[in-house]
């Protein structure tokens, strides 16, 4: 894998014009442009926050900023795997005639998604400081918001693992797309993302513990949490009218995360390598 | 300088096309090994331009692969001294939505140039092409000409020591191809090797120093061009695909 690496180092220049490409073709026909990645995210989490707050009784102060918090890294994770998914096939006539690091496509697949996920995350601040002036009595700022590059780091090796096996994968049966849809389809609900993990934790009580450390073991999930617990203020969840403890951090469990996600990546990796020469042959 | 000893290079035919099948049959593997290139010997000095010949299917085109890295030889040893740019067919490689400028920005890094190095021969890339009016409109308004064009220019500057073309020269007018073909003779007497592909007698004549036959994966017969050409033309199988 050190060769790969070097290689990969060596083609830089590449995979950044690609991306920079990317990003380009994506707006390229719509005037609003950047403005239409942001109207998904905003006005999923405005129906998400309708339904939870007024069907299902979630009353927790700045609701609507958990959502978007969860919901914008879930979003990434989705974006990535299904653009990385289709690159090789894509490329495939290029990829046919001339020699360049493979594994370059579905990476640059991964990063145009987490440019969008940065600067969707910088929209994310403003709508924090709306929240505020809107409603000064509790502030969704915090320290914690330091800590943000370890998620966002976890966040970008698992999606590019889960990109590099998927794309290669997807090169030889193309049935692998459509079942990774519904995977990250169903992934949304296995996610906190319309729901807190305070409620998983009452939940599990009854069950046991392992129920509670089973659902953080989704390297998604728990990173959905994370970027939770550092990007808003601690707020205890108020569900139904009933105050649940708000959990701080468990970075026992965000150390399981970070095992996946590297072990995600070195094995996806050096799975994409094994059979990247067998693409241009497939039948 | 390039080498080729005892290259071999099988594809192997699987049946298993969809996930189903692949589920399915994954007892029973159903491949066929083809092969298609069956022990090439080839030695091509540094200078020298040569025009591969044979059937479809000799192994022209999967040789030309070899030797740019898109597959890996199943034996053999391929010794490339120098950097190799292939000839890209019509546009490929080229995004329709996207302007000249920016697909030639992407093709040369895609070639192997730095940002840096192709935005420096925009300029000349652009003035051969002779689309210095259309450069700012998305390809997708280009007509095939146009592509070829731009294809061409961008290969030859690359810098490339030695160029591969896979039957792609047949494309502009025929002002273009003459300046085509003199960019050719220079990139030869500027010491550049050629390793090309074509059906037309006319141009093999014109700019090759030797010729090789490829038959069945194996070469057939290596020489000048006049002999190899004439053998080749004789050859009963042959006459179909000339």
């Amino acid at each position: 894998m050190r060769h790969e690496l070097a290689e990969l180092w060596q083609a830089r220049e590449l995979l950044f014009t690609l991306v920079e490409r990317e990003l380009r073709i994506r707006y390229k026909n719509s005037i609003l442009g950047f403005l239409w990645s942001l109207l998904n995210p905003l006005l999923t989490v405005a129906v998400m926050w309708f339904v939870f707050k007024f069907y299902m009784a979630n009353e927790t102060p700045n609701f609507s900023a958990y959502i978007l918090a969860a919901y914008l890294p879930y979003m990434f994770f989705q974006q990535a795997v299904l653009d990385s998914a289709q690159s090789v096939l894509q490329a495939l006539p290029i990829v046919k005639k001339v020699y360049f690091p493979r594994e370059i496509l579905p990476l640059a697949a991964v990063c145009s998604s987490f440019v969008h996920f940065v600067l969707a995350l910088g929209v994310f601040f403003v709508f924090l400081l709306v929240i505020y002036l809107s409603d000064p009595r509790v502030s969704p700022f915090s320290w914690n918001m330091l800590l943000l590059p370890i998620p966002l780091i976890l966040s970008f090796f698992l999606a590019a693992g889960t990109g590099l096996l998927i794309s290669a994968l997807n090169t030889f049966f193309e049935d692998v797309k459509y079942i990774v849809q519904v995977i990250l389809q169903l992934l949304l609900f296995i996610c906190p993302v319309m729901y807190f993990s305070e409620q998983v934790l009452a939940a599990s009580s009854k069950h046991g513990h392992w129920m509670y450390i089973a659902y953080h073991a989704n390297p998604v999930a728990m990173l959905c949490t994370a970027f939770r617990k550092i990007l808003v203020a601690p707020q205890d969840p108020v569900v139904g009218g009933k105050s649940l403890p708000w959990l701080s951090l468990d970075w026992g469990l965000l150390g399981l995360t970070a095992l996946m996600s590297f072990g995600v990546f070195v094995g996806g990796y050096a799975y994409f390598n094994k059979v990247k020469w067998r693409f241009v042959e497939r039948p | 300088m390039i080498e080729l000893q005892q290259l071999r290079k099988e594809f192997r035919l699987s049946h298993a096309g969809s996930f189903k099948t692949a589920l399915l049959w994954w007892r029973k593997k159903r491949i066929e090994r083809f092969e298609v290139l069956r022990g090439i010997d080839l030695k091509i000095e540094k200078g020298e331009c040569v025009a591969l010949v044979g059937r479809n299917g000799a192994g022209k085109s999967t040789l030309l692969s070899l030797l740019s890295r898109i597959y890996k030889p199943t034996a053999g040893k391929i010794i490339v001294g120098g950097k190799i740019a292939p000839l890209l067919e019509l546009g490929a490689g080229f995004h329709p939505d996207l302007s000249g400028i920016e697909n030639i920005l992407f093709n040369g890094v895609i070639l192997g140039l730095t940002r840096q190095q192709v935005q420096e021969r925009m300029d000349a890339i652009i003035e051969f092409s002779e689309l210095r009016h259309h450069v700012d409109a998305p390809v997708r308004s280009y007509s095939s000409g146009m592509l070829a064009r731009l294809g061409f220019a961008i290969a030859v500057h690359v810098d490339a020591e030695i160029l591969i073309v896979d039957e792609v020269l047949a494309v502009g007018d025929f002002a273009f191809e003459e300046k085509c073909y003199r960019r050719i003779e220079e990139f030869k007497n500027e010491g550049g090797t050629i390793l090309f592909v074509s059906h037309e007698v006319d141009d093999i004549r014109r700019i090759a120093d030797r010729c090789v036959w490829l038959k069945n994966g194996l070469v057939k017969m290596d020489g000048p061009v006049p002999e190899v050409i004439a053998a080749y033309q004789d050859d009963p199988e042959a006459n179909e695909s000339l």
